[in-house]
């Protein structure tokens, strides 16, 4: 049984405290933390976001999620800039540059996401890497859009110059992305996509276009990833194709994993742990000292990610959900407890199938 | 009831609803049907009886759309829907349960109502939430009153214990007031009581729905059926009125014969 509106009043309730503490913190916090720290979070917490969109919704593991980050932050570059050594220099004026990003994003993951609509599971894993593969390619031998040392001095629009405007749309992007996919999920097209996600052949049998569903969710994650693509090249002030490789798109999805895959607030929880790491490990006293030297980083990282894999599946929004549940649970009849257990090992069985 | 099918000429009981003509089956070197013909006319109940393995369920797949056939022709309403995509099929008024029931375990049992709705009104393609959406999901949870689910509306089907699933299948399928509803052994796995719920639903569907039911259990058959078909090894094997099928030898030797044994 769900425990529909306390649980409803318990998320508004946090996450209108999240927004406004989020949006007092520049107030308070140093100008580092929030113009580098927060705002790489925000950025990559929404990228990280469309892969849980998709992979809760739509059942669809993509790694192709990078990849459209960084395509409108190329586009947005090409289409921004007037003169320079590499890529198209259009000379739009900055807000053009924007739809002209966007829109080239979305056509792209339309075009990518129907290629793909008749896979599943690992097939879609395999195959959404292979557009990762193929995007850096492009970027990097085409050298009318990039070539590899990608395109430099990109400039943002003047309402952004000052840097913590830029915290500002991060924040204001993953707000409403986060508020827009929760909604989503109760929309006709929402749970049609979760109907293809539990079951794409009784969709079909229902009417339904499964394909048609899948192609129209990759477009939304691809677009989403867009902003905050765009966010990140405005940030950067440059973008290269190693920036959008396998090993970045590979951070992507372990952010995703480790804030937890089916939690949206994950996906930003998971990011501020990521950016967090690799920003102070190096700070902390003596830590070289236990051998954590700069060159070490990643495998250190590693052995966090894996720490948190092994306590919970379900990523660190997991572990905070189920603290919540006992909470919660202390305060109920005990057989509305054993009622819920038994429908997890329910759901559990019929994972394995 | 849709008003534009009222022009279909299968409507006056002349043409047969489902028309199946010599319809063949293959998976790789197995003949699961061998040319198998069918009909069902406009408000009949029949009922398909056969042993296990003797393609019933995939003579539903085929009608359904879920399998095109190897050989043969499939019409609903004098239409020829033999290499129709199942996802068009719910248009023409066809609505199915399956063996196992397939509902959408993450989703409540309003919800999966709700989607079998809004898949034969095609109201599914806007992302946002409409007086037609809120009009559809109490449609939906009225249908999960009808099939004794009345308390379970906002229960995750993942955690419905298998009679309440057959129900919810069940619920889905009449959602849609289908003129065609196929239904793959629905009283498989129901205690008796649920069973006496399902004939008394059956018997309450409105008089000009067509109904093909597969079903082990003989008293349910019978008490729904005004003819039945047995099928054993791919082929029609006798067809006639519940009476004469009792009656026919061939039926006890194929069928009726180890059931009694059985039970
Ligand atoms: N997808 C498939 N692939 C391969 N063989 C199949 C497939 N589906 C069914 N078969 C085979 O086709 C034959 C007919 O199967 P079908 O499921 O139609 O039988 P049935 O009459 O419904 O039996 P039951 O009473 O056990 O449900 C069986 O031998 C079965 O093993
Ligand atoms: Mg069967």
């Amino acid at each position: 049984m769900r425990t529909g509106s306390s649980m409803l009043n318990w998320r508004a309730a946090s996450l209108a405290l999240a927004v406004v503490v989020l949006a007092a913190l520049p107030t308070v916090a140093s100008a580092f933390f929030i113009n580098f720290v927060m705002t790489q979070t925000l950025m990559m917490g929404l990228a990280a976001a469309t892969i849980v969109f998709l992979a809760k919704y739509g059942g669809m593991v993509s790694l192709a999620q990078f990849l459209f980050f960084g395509v409108a932050g190329f586009m947005y570059g090409n289409a921004a800039l007037e003169v320079g050594s590499r890529g198209l220099n259009l000379g739009l004026p900055p807000w053009t540059a924007v739809g002209f990003a966007l829109i080239v994003t979305t056509v792209a993951a339309f075009l990518l996401g129907a290629l793909a609509s008749r896979t599943t599971g690992l097939y879609y894993l395999m195959l959404t890497m292979v557009y990762a593969v193929i995007g850096y390619f492009v970027f990097a031998q085409v050298t009318e859009i990039s070539g590899p040392s990608g395109i430099t001095s990109i400039e943002r629009p003047d309402e952004l110059a000052a840097p913590v405007s830029l915290y500002y749309t991060a924040l204001a992007l993953s707000v409403l992305a986060y508020i827009g996919f929760r909604a989503l999920g109760r929309t006709a097209f929402g749970l049609a996509l979760q109907g293809v996600r539990d079951d794409p052949v009784r969709m079909a049998s229902l009417g339904f276009n499964v394909p048609l569903h899948r192609t129209l969710a990759f477009t939304l994650g691809g677009f989403v990833a867009g902003l905050g693509g765009l966010v990140n090249v405005w940030w950067n002030g440059q973008i290269d194709p190693a920036s959008i490789g396998i090993g970045p798109t590979l951070v992507l999805l372990i952010i995703a994993v480790i804030g937890g895959v089916s939690y949206f607030e994950g996906a930003w929880l998971g990011a501020f742990v990521y950016v967090a790491m690799f920003t102070y490990l190096r700070d902390l006293p003596l830590v070289d000292r236990i051998g954590i030297t700069e060159a070490r980083f990643n495998t250190v990282i590693g052995v966090v990610v894996l720490l948190i894999m092994v306590l919970s599946p379900q990523g660190l929004a997991g572990i905070a959900d189920r603290f919540r549940r006992r909470l919660s649970d202390r305060r109920r009849p005990v057989a509305e407890t054993s009622d819920r257990s038994e429908g997890a090992s329910h759901r559990a069985q019929s994972i394995d199938k | 009831m849709t008003d534009d099918h009222s022009t279909d000429p299968g409507r006056n009981g002349a043409a047969p609803v489902v028309l199946v003509r010599s319809v063949q089956v293959a998976f790789g070197g197995l003949l699961a049907l061998r040319g198998i013909d069918l009909d069902a006319a406009q408000g009949e109940r029949l009922a398909i009886l056969g042993p296990n393995g003797a393609g019933k369920t995939t003579l539903f797949n085929v009608i359904a759309g879920d399998i095109t056939p190897t050989g043969g022709s499939v019409a609903i309403k004098g239409v020829d829907c033999t290499r129709l995509p199942s996802r068009r099929r719910p248009r023409l008024g066809v609505a199915r349960t399956y063996q196992k029931a397939r509902t959408f375990e993450g989703l409540t049992v309003a919800d999966n109502i709700y989607l079998a709705l809004a898949g034969h009104r095609r109201r599914h393609r806007v992302p946002w939430r409409t007086a037609a959406d809120r009009a559809l999901r109490a449609e939906a949870e009225g249908v999960a009153e009808s099939v004794w689910l009345g308390d379970h509306i906002e229960t995750d089907a993942g955690e419905l214990a298998h009679g309440q699933k057959r129900q919810l299948e069940l619920g889905m399928a009449i959602a849609t007031e289908p003129d065609v509803l196929m239904l793959d052994e629905p009283a498989s796995g129901l205690s008796r009581g649920e069973r006496e719920h399902l004939v008394d639903l059956l018997e309450a569907l409105p008089e000009k729905v067509t109904v093909l039911l597969i079903e082990h259990d003989m008293e349910v058959a019978f008490r729904i059926a005004d003819r039945v078909v047995v099928m054993a090894d791919g082929e029609t094997v006798t067809a006639g009125t519940p009476e004469a099928v009792r009656s026919d030898p061939r039926v006890h030797e194929i069928y009726l014969g180890s059931e009694a044994e059985t039970s």
